[in-house]
């Protein structure tokens, strides 16, 4: 199965949101799908996901050199474990 | 919902951006595709509990706007294609992940199963998803 092979996704969400530099927090990111798509250019990225599974797919498929700006947190969107006023950028990643 | 969403608030920044990105039932359109020609064969059937859900996050955003918390900034709709390699592929995949949000009427099987079969060596099949983009600024 291929999924958006046009791509058509990645396009909007770059469209809507400048993530140069930012730090971006993704709320539902699963096995990391959309988030290999940004977080090239986002300074930091934490995934949020209460699904351990998922997470430990996306730890292993995290790009070697995304490695050092990439984290994945198991927690719920209820209980984000971060202080206030953290991150520039939120994604609800098909998780509304 | 909402309190995810007002938890979503308490980490941005003042004027920090919130990307709703999401999939909207909509009677998806069903299609077998080739280099040479497009078939529709259908569209799937929207079950009650995907509007429920629809309905659920549109009036968990419109909460977090009433409480001050966002305001809109952006909105578009666009579609995206999940594609498979056969009628088959498909079925088992809508069977498997959607069952809970939309079905396949037996009628749409079949055509969709035909106009594959009958369909040039490179027929695959798609479904076109309906996707809503929503770009919300922190107040």
């Amino acid at each position: 199965m291929q999924k958006d092979p046009e791509g058509n996704e990645t396009r909007h969400l770059r469209k809507f949101a400048d993530f140069q530099g930012k730090r971006t927090l993704e709320v539902g990111c699963g096995e990391g799908r959309l988030t290999w798509r940004y977080a090239s250019a986002s300074s930091l990225t934490v995934g949020l996901d209460p699904d351990r599974n998922a997470l430990r797919v996306a730890r292993i498929d995290c790009p070697s050199d995304l490695a050092e700006k990439v984290y994945f947190v198991n927690s719920h969107a209820e209980h984000i474990p971060f202080r206030k006023e953290t991150f520039d950028i939120a994604v609800l990643a098909w998780s509304l | 919902m909402v309190h995810a969403l007002g938890e979503i608030q308490r980490v941005l920044v003042p004027d920090g951006i919130l990307i709703d990105l999401r999939p909207l039932c909509d009677s998806w359109l069903i299609e077998v595709i080739s280099g040479r020609e497009t078939r529709q064969t259908g569209h799937v059937t929207d079950l009650p509990l995907g509007l429920e859900d629809d309905e659920a996050a549109n009036q968990a955003m419109r909460q977090a706007e009433a409480n001050g918390w966002f305001v809109r900034e952006g909105e578009e709709f666009f579609p995206i294609h999940y594609v498979w390699d056969t009628a088959s592929d498909m079925e088992k995949w809508v069977d498997e992940e959607w069952v809970d949000f939309i079905g396949l009427d037996e009628d749409i099987r079949r055509a969709t199963r035909s106009a594959w079969a009958i369909g040039d060596a490179d027929s695959r099949v798609r479904v076109r998803v309906k996707m809503l983009i929503t770009k919300w600024r922190k107040v």
